[in-house]
C-alpha cells in the first residue's frame, strides 16, 4: 500500500548512444549563441538603427534626380540638381519677389489656410453635433450636404472669384469649403462612436444629466473631431494652392506660378519644395498637439 | 435564521417591444428577496433574462409590470446607492486608473482631497498600486476588472451589481479574479449580486444561488443555499456534488 502522496514522475533516461558519423558533425557545428548576431544579423541591426536605411532611400533618390538632370534624360534644362534648388531657396529667403522673400509668400499661404480653416470648423463642428443630436437638422441639412460633399472644392475657384475678386475673400472661400466637408462628416460620425455603455457606466456612478454630457459625450467625441481637424487642415494646405496657382499676387501657389511664367523651373520646384515641408511640420505640429490633447489614444501608425 | 431583506422583486415582468408590433418577453413573474450583505448569485444560460433582470434593479431598465424595491422603496432609476460592474469593463478610456476609480465622488461633488483619500484606499484594496496614472487601454482584462471592482465599491454603494464581469477572462485569471472578489466582499462587506452563467463560479461564490430558466420569458427555477464552508474548493467532493446537482437541475434547459 502507497503511503507517499507526493507524485513521482520518472522522465526516461538520457540515452548516451555513441553518435554515427553524421551526428558528431553536426555536433561540432559552433552553437548559435542568441546574445552574439551573427554578421548578417548585426548588420540588420546597424541598417535598422539611426534610421540609416531611411538616409540611404532619399540619398539614393537626391543622387537619382541630380544625375537626371546633369545628363538632361528629359531634355532641356527644365530640371535643375537638388543643390541648385538648395541655392535657390537659400536666394528666395534673401530677395524679393513682388515684395515678399519665400518665407513671406509661405507665411501669406499659412495665413489664409489658418483663417479659412478656423471658419470652416468653427462652423462644421456644432453644425455636425447638432445634426447628429437632432432629427430635424439632420433630415433638413443631410440631403444638401451630400450633394456639396462630392463636389472637389476647388471646383469653386471660377466662382469664388467671381463672387470675391482676386483678394483674400476668395481663397479664404476656398479654403472654408475644403475644410468644412470633412469637418462636418467627422463630428456628425463623432457622437455615434461614443460606447453607448460609457452613459450606462455614468449613470450607475450617480451622474446626473449635464454630468453624462460633459463626462462622456464630451471626452467621447474627442478624437473623431480632432480627426476631421486633421483631415481638413491638410486638405486645407492643398486648396490655398490650388487658389493662388489660378490667382494672386502673394503665396507659395503664386510663387510656383510666377516660376512658370517666367521660364524659372528651379522657382517653382523651390515652391514644391517648401510646399512639403510646410505640410509636414504642420502634420506633425497636429500629432503632438493631439497626443496632449487625447493622451488617452492609442498611438496609430500610418 | 431571520435576514433583513435589502432589495426585493415583486411580480416583475418585462418585455421588450421591436418594430412596435413585435413583443419578446424577457422576464416572467420574477419574485426574489435579496438579503442584506449576502452573496446572490443568478445562474442562467445565455438568452435567460439574468442580465435584464440586473438591469432592472440597476435603474438602467423599468419593470414592465411588477415592481423592484430597494430599503423598501421603489427604484425609479439608477442611483448611486447601486453600483454596477460591467462585463465590457465600460472604463472611462479618457480617465487613468485613479480618474477612473475616483468618477462616482467626483459625480456627488465630493472635494479634491476627500476624493484622493477614497481612491487610494480602493485602489489598494484591489491591489492596483502603481498603475495610478495608467490608461484603461494599458491594462490587462484582469485588471481592467479590478478598476471597474474598485470604481463601483468607490461610491460605497449599498447594493453591488456585477454582470458577468470576468465573462472575457481567461480562466486562470477569472479563478484569481473570483478569489479576488470573495477577498474583497469579506474585507468590505456589501450586498452583491452576481450574474453568471458558470456553475463552477456560481458554486464558488454564491451564499445562495438563484437559477434561471434557459428559455425566454426567463423564470426563476429554483433558489439554492449554498451549503458549502468557505474557503471553498473546486476539487471537493461536496463541491462536485453540488455541481451536478445544479448540473441535473438545469439540465433541462441548459
Amino acid at each position: 500500500m502507497e503511503t507517499d502522496s507526493t507524485i513521482v514522475v520518472e522522465l526516461p533516461p538520457v540515452q548516451e548512444n555513441t553518435p554515427t558519423f553524421l551526428e558528431s558533425l553536426v555536433v561540432e557545428l559552433p552553437p548559435v549563441q542568441e546574445n552574439t548576431p551573427t554578421f548578417l544579423e548585426s548588420l540588420k541591426i546597424i541598417l535598422m538603427r539611426f534610421h540609416f536605411l531611411s538616409f540611404l532611400s532619399i540619398a539614393l533618390v537626391l543622387t537619382f534626380w541630380h544625375f537626371i538632370s546633369v545628363y538632361k534624360i528629359f531634355g532641356g534644362t527644365f530640371l535643375p540638381t537638388p543643390w541648385a534648388i538648395v541655392q535657390e531657396i537659400w536666394r528666395l529667403m534673401h530677395q524679393e519677389l513682388i515684395g515678399k522673400n519665400i518665407l513671406e509668400h509661405t507665411w501669406a499661404s499659412l495665413h489664409r489656410v489658418f483663417i479659412g480653416w478656423a471658419i470652416g470648423c468653427a462652423i462644421a463642428i456644432p453644425l455636425g453635433i447638432f445634426m447628429a443630436l437632432n432629427d430635424f437638422a439632420r433630415a433638413i441639412v443631410k440631403p444638401v450636404f451630400d450633394i456639396f460633399k462630392p463636389m472637389p472644392p476647388i471646383s469653386w475657384i471660377s466662382l469664388a472669384i467671381l463672387w470675391f475678386g482676386l483678394g483674400e475673400e476668395s481663397k479664404v472661400f476656398i479654403i472654408v469649403i475644403g475644410s468644412f466637408v470633412p469637418c462636418l462628416i467627422n463630428s456628425f460620425n463623432s457622437l455615434r462612436l461614443v460606447d453607448p455603455a460609457l452613459y450606462d457606466a455614468a449613470r450607475m456612478l450617480g451622474a446626473n444629466r449635464r454630468q453624462e454630457i460633459m463626462e462622456v459625450a464630451f471626452f467621447g467625441i474627442l478624437p473623431a473631431t480632432f480627426a476631421g481637424l486633421q483631415i481638413s487642415l491638410s486638405l486645407a494646405w492643398s486648396c490655398v494652392l490650388a487658389a493662388e496657382l489660378v490667382g494672386g499676387r502673394s503665396g507659395i501657389g503664386f510663387l510656383i506660378i510666377l516660376g512658370m511664367n517666367q521660364y524659372k523651373p528651379a522657382i517653382i520646384v523651390a515652391g514644391m519644395v517648401v510646399i512639403a515641408l510646410t505640410a509636414w511640420l504642420i502634420t506633425f505640429g497636429m500629432e503632438h498637439i493631439e497626443k496632449l490633447v487625447c493622451p488617452w489614444r492609442r498611438d496609430i501608425k500610418v | 435564521m431571520s435576514h433583513t431583506i435589502k432589495c426585493t422583486c415583486r411580480s416583475v415582468c418585462k418585455t421588450f417591444v421591436q418594430k412596435e408590433t413585435h413583443f419578446v418577453p424577457v422576464l416572467k413573474d420574477i419574485t426574489l428577496d435579496v438579503r442584506e450583505n449576502e452573496f446572490l448569485v443568478l445562474l442562467g444560460p445565455g438568452q435567460s433574462g439574468k442580465s435584464t433582470l440586473l438591469r432592472i434593479i440597476a435603474g438602467l431598465e423599468l419593470p414592465s409590470s411588477g415592481e423592484v424595491t430597494l430599503n423598501g422603496k421603489p427604484i425609479q432609476g439608477p442611483g448611486p446607492d447601486r453600483s454596477m460592474v460591467f462585463q465590457t469593463y465600460s472604463l472611462f478610456p479618457w480617465r487613468t486608473v485613479r480618474g477612473n476609480i475616483e468618477m462616482g465622488p467626483r459625480f456627488k461633488g465630493v472635494p479634491k482631497e476627500e476624493r484622493r483619500r477614497i481612491g487610494k484606499k480602493y485602489i489598494e484594496l484591489v491591489g492596483l498600486n502603481g498603475f495610478e496614472a495608467a490608461f484603461p487601454h494599458q491594462l490587462s482584462g484582469g485588471m481592467k476588472q479590478r478598476v471597474g471592482l474598485a470604481r463601483a465599491y468607490a461610491n460605497s454603494p449599498e447594493v453591488l451589481l456585477l454582470d458577468e464581469p470576468f465573462g472575457q477572462l481567461d480562466a486562470q485569471t477569472r479563478y484569481l479574479m473570483e478569489q479576488e472578489v470573495l477577498r474583497i466582499w469579506e474585507t468590505d462587506k456589501r450586498t452583491v449580486i452576481f450574474v453568471t452563467n458558470n456553475v463552477d463560479e456560481a458554486i464558488y461564490l454564491g451564499e445562495r444561488i438563484v437559477t434561471l430558466e434557459g428559455k425566454l420569458p426567463g423564470k426563476i427555477q429554483t433558489i439554492i443555499e449554498n451549503p458549502l464552508a468557505r474557503p471553498r474548493e473546486h476539487n471537493t467532493k461536496s463541491f462536485l456534488e453540488l455541481r451536478k446537482k445544479i448540473i441535473s437541475l438545469t439540465r433541462l434547459t441548459l
